[in-house]
């Protein structure tokens, strides 16, 4: 489901993608760039938190002068005034502005990474209430945000995701080259889907799913390392040969029967006595109090 | 008047120190990985961790260097946990030391430190909320006099023994380099004084020394302003720097006068008496009035000759993080649990003691690391002549049915407390 | 600075990493160690170091460093090092003295709400000034070493400043002069529901930032003379690789350094 997401963005959606300490979501985020800049759309990216070369970094060269990075990094807050967008100018009004003055033909993806450093400086209701005006607003196709979950309290997180047309949460996996993210889709009419999928990010950020988790027992497939031969390096010979394995398995076994005379005795014979057996009013069962006649 | 009482106290105790500071200068040579700093102190007089050059170490009485680092120690009146706590305490440096429930052995300590301070010719600053200062110093214990003054005595005598090496062994000379067992936690060096806590100290010894005190409900309420610290911190803050300033530990007035020690001992701090809800409330008001008052005087304590005891009833706090923040901002700290009240008064495994002593923090002061305890099982005992701490023993199974005590109660953390399963069932 | 620990990290004062943000942080044990670590090694790699040392004292850092081999004294007055002396200098700012009305970089003490901006302008006037050396040489990559950022939790700071203030350093220091930064945080113990504000938030917003992160701990079995901790080291690349290795030793502090050694090996128990 993870790469249905990545290619066909809806429009007015808000895709979330949390992340922790343990594992990064910006592999992610630059991965979903890349898809909407080959399918040649126009990306606006708030960059907060990453350099312009950082977020840049991978990303389909071709395509790259669709990108519009607004300079929030060196100067997110405006210490320094020399900054292009700082976190105040996240409003509807000056988004719209931005998206203006670049003109395009259609509507852009909007980017923001990430949420994380908006939160701390704005009330949440106040962002989320923004948010949804940017969504359904018509200037915007899509939005795609970062939010660092484990920096917020559970409420705050709840609030952003509940705003969010899919949330994606990365964590780690037990496998050193992928990553787990579990995907949840709401769909208008209020259906939800989700799933869980192994994923990995290449140098040129395409995302690769590997593997669909559907029970824990694949979990425990793939972790399994070649453990050493229990067998080996003793003084005595645990170990068959051919023959002598062959000749274990024509062992008959003693109460193991074969097929026919197993059949035998499950066929019911005739004339076996049977027992007739019909309730009478003594036998009285009731359900609820089997020992009726215990006096505690 | 006092003077002659004060003399021999002062004398003794001088030539106490003198006489063990010349032990320690030949063995400072001999250890090797130290080394005292040939840099000169008299660059800047305002920090106080300079390595003192030797004709320093005469002048302030009651002090001795550490034979780790060369720092300046002083003796906290209790000679076991001077020994818990690497050799004394480090002058520029904050014990904390967290009350036990109802504060018995944590003012001991305090009156210890105050009385050791009287002994040892030091000034001393007393600020408290709930008992008036002046109470506090007249329930100081009287010194064991006779054991100084004996100790004087055998100054005088000459050592029969060959007088450059006096642990030179006769007989037994093969075991003259091993190192000794200690079971009691006492220092070889006794540089610490022993007190008498069944009488109390002479009123003449006690008005020799200069006391400064400080009681928070006769101080008249200063509006503060903006500070970030509430009114009482503020001003037992302003007190303690105006002290500190006016009576030179800092350097700042010339060097006519000797140079003394300072020894503030502060009671009770962050108790609702103090104007700080830290201890009742999950949430208080000025959660970080306290912590700033602590980092404010451990600024003032790395630029004096000073020395400060806080004691704070940590069983009050109800915000496991402050305490925490409270134990970082200290150097030195530690908690004392007693027994009394508790159900540990009835168990058996603890008759012979008082209570529990843990230590939460040590210093590295001008070293990357120092040695620690052995262990970190201990346990004191207030005992008329003489506060012991000791390794908590557990006594002889004598019982006839085996009984599995389980030791998680009493392993107590290390430095670095444990963080994982302490259920190791050997 | 510690050989054992430059082999780990795989530098050394003549070849190290640069636009790097080292994390150190430490429960319940104490990681300043690591800091007079890096401040003999950026030292002697010749750098400009601005040192903020909100905890200690000058003569403390000096003695050390004397001992790992590093005269700060000289360095500060070559003007290779710079040193802010918070303790020293925040007694004037608690009590409001008029003789302290001066200094904006200690802002924070006078009013806790306002944020750690005065501070940042001290360390980006500090590390921009570039003194030259006697020879007319400039000196190294500018590095920023800060003992220890948690402390200004204690006195009123919010985490929110403290990460804003971290992420303006971390813009001017590395990504634009490409030099490196250092931190020490002191964490908390580890709680349940732990999204309060406090040192654990704290570590947890730094550690998304950082590329290095360096965690000591003490022991899991508890107190133990030889052994005086375990350190886990993660090396965190920024941003896309899945893989982000994590190791951990063992450690032991001595007099003149600190010994590392993998789990197990300590020379104690061998």
């Amino acid at each position: 489901m993870l790469l249905d997401v990545l290619q066909g963005a809806e429009p007015g959606g808000f895709i979330l993608i949390q992340d922790t300490v343990k594992c990064t979501g910006r592999g992610i985020l630059k991965c979903f760039i890349n898809a909407a800049l080959k399918r040649g759309e126009d990306v606006h990216v708030l960059g907060f938190e990453a350099s312009e070369t950082e977020v840049c970094a991978g990303l389909d060269r071709s395509c790259v002068q669709k990108l519009h990075f607004h300079k929030g990094f060196p100067d997110p807050l405006g210490w320094m005034c020399r900054s292009s967008f700082t976190v105040d100018q996240l409003t509807s009004q000056h988004i719209t502005k931005l998206i203006k003055d670049s003109q395009h033909a259609k509507a852009p993806v909007l980017v923001i990474d990430s949420l994380s450093l908006v939160l701390r400086h704005h009330d949440p209701v106040v962002i989320s209430q923004r948010l949804q005006v940017l969504r359904k607003g018509g200037d915007i196709k899509t939005i795609i945000s970062l939010l660092h979950s484990d920096l917020h309290l559970h409420g705050v997180v709840g609030i952003v995701s509940q705003l969010a047309s899919t949330v994606i949460s990365v964590a780690p996996a037990n496998n050193e080259h992928h990553a787990v993210a579990t995907t949840t889709r709401r769909s208008k009419s209020g259906k939800v889907m989700q799933e869980e999928e192994y994923f990995n990010v290449s140098e040129d950020m395409t995302l690769s799913v590997q593997a669909k988790l559907r029970q824990h027992g694949h979990v425990q497939k793939e972790q399994k390392v070649a453990e050493a031969d229990p067998a080996s390096n003793l003084t005595f010979n645990l170990r068959l040969s051919e023959e002598e394995r062959k000749a274990k398995e024509k062992l008959a076994l003693p109460f193991v029967f074969s097929k026919e005379k197993k059949s035998a005795l499950l066929r019911p014979t005739p004339g076996s006595g049977r027992i007739m057996y019909e309730p009478d009013a003594n036998d009285d069962f009731d359900e609820e109090d089997p020992d009726d006649d215990l006096d505690v | 008047m006092a003077a002659p009482v004060r003399c021999m106290a002062g004398s003794s105790s001088r030539s106490n120190t003198t006489s063990f500071q010349k032990k320690t200068r030949s063995k400072l040579v001999s250890i090797p990985g130290t080394r005292p700093s040939v840099r000169s102190s008299s660059r800047s007089n305002t920090t106080s961790f300079q390595k003192k050059t030797r004709s320093k170490l005469v002048s302030i009485p009651g002090t001795r260097p550490s034979v780790q680092n060369g720092q300046l120690l002083l003796s906290s009146g209790v000679s076991s946990l001077d020994y818990v706590i690497g050799g004394g305490l480090a002058v520029g440096t904050l014990l904390l030391v967290e009350e036990d429930r109802y504060d018995s052995y944590s003012r001991m300590l305090l009156k210890y430190f105050l009385a050791e301070g009287v002994v040892c010719g030091h000034e001393l600053f007393l600020a408290s909320a709930r008992d008036h200062p002046d109470e506090i110093m007249q329930e100081l214990p009287s010194p064991i006099m006779d054991e100084v003054a004996s100790l004087k005595i055998s100054e005088g005598q000459p050592q029969p023994s060959d007088p450059e090496n006096p642990d030179t062994m006769k007989i037994a000379w093969r075991y003259q380099n091993q190192p000794r067992v200690q079971t009691a936690l006492a220092s070889s060096l006794r540089f610490g004084h022993y007190y008498d806590v069944s009488k109390t100290m002479e009123p003449e010894l006690r008005q020799t020394a200069k006391c400064h005190s400080f009681y928070q409900l006769q101080e008249t309420p200063v509006t503060t302003g903006s500070s970030p610290l509430p009114s009482p911190y503020h001003a037992l803050l302003k007190s303690i720097q105006t002290v500190i300033r006016k009576e030179g530990f800092d350097g700042s007035t010339p060097q006519s006068k000797t140079r003394n020690v300072l020894r503030l001992g502060l009671h009770s701090l962050g108790s609702a008496l103090w104007g700080d809800d830290v201890c009742c409330k999950d949430n208080p008001a000025h959660c970080h009035a306290l912590s700033t008052f602590l980092y404010a005087l451990r600024g003032l304590l790395r630029t004096s000759l000073s020395v400060a005891m806080v004691t704070v009833p940590s069983h009050l706090i109800q915000n496991r993080a402050v305490m925490g923040r409270i134990i970082r901002l200290s150097d030195t700290a530690i908690a004392l649990e007693s027994f009394r009240g508790s159900e540990k008064e009835t168990n058996p495994l603890y008759k012979d003691y008082h209570g529990l002593l843990h230590v939460r923090q040590l210093p590295h002061l001008n070293c990357l690391s120092c040695e620690g305890p052995d262990t970190k099982d201990l346990a004191f005992k207030l005992k008329r002549k003489q506060f012991t701490i000791e390794r908590l023993h557990l006594p002889p199974d004598l019982s006839e049915t085996v009984s599995r005590v389980s030791k998680t109660e009493l392993a107590a953390g290390c430095g670095t407390t444990a963080t994982g399963n302490k259920h190791l069932d050997f | 600075m510690f050989p054992e620990l430059n082999n780990i990290l795989n530098s050394t004062p003549d070849s190290f990493k640069s636009s790097d943000f080292i994390l150190v942080s430490d429960r319940q044990a104490d990681a300043s160690f690591l800091i007079h670590h890096y401040l003999s090694f950026y030292l002697r790699a010749g750098c400009k170091v601005c040192f903020l040392g909100l905890v200690q004292s000058f003569s403390h850092y000096s003695a050390v460093g004397q001992r790992l081999g590093v005269s700060l004294a000289q360095a500060r007055e070559k003007g290779q090092l710079v040193f802010l002396e918070g303790l020293k200098d925040s007694i004037g700012a608690i009590l409001q003295e008029e003789s302290s009305q001066g200094t904006q970089h200690l802002s924070y003490l006078r009013s806790p709400g306002a944020g750690l901006k005065g501070l940042f302008r001290f360390v980006e006037s500090s590390v921009r000034q570039n003194g030259d050396h006697d020879d007319g040489e400039s000196w190294g990559p500018p590095v920023l070493l800060i003992d220890d950022l948690s402390v200004l939790l204690s006195l009123g700071v919010t985490v929110g400043a403290i990460l804003d203030f971290t992420l303006y350093c971390q813009a001017t220091m590395c990504t634009e002069l490409q030099g490196n930064m250092v931190i020490l945080v002191r964490c908390e113990e580890e709680d349940a529901d732990d999204d309060e504000e406090g040192a654990n938030l704290l570590q947890r917003g730094l550690v998304h930032q950082c590329n290095l992160a360096l965690h000591v701990e003490g022991l899991p079995t508890g107190y133990c003379r030889d052994i005086h901790g375990q350190m886990q080291v993660w090396w965190r690349q920024s941003g896309e690789t899945m893989y982000n290795p994590r190791k951990t030793f063992h450690f032991k502090v001595h007099d003149k350094g600190a010994s590392f050694f993998a789990r197990g090996t300590s020379s104690a128990v061998l």
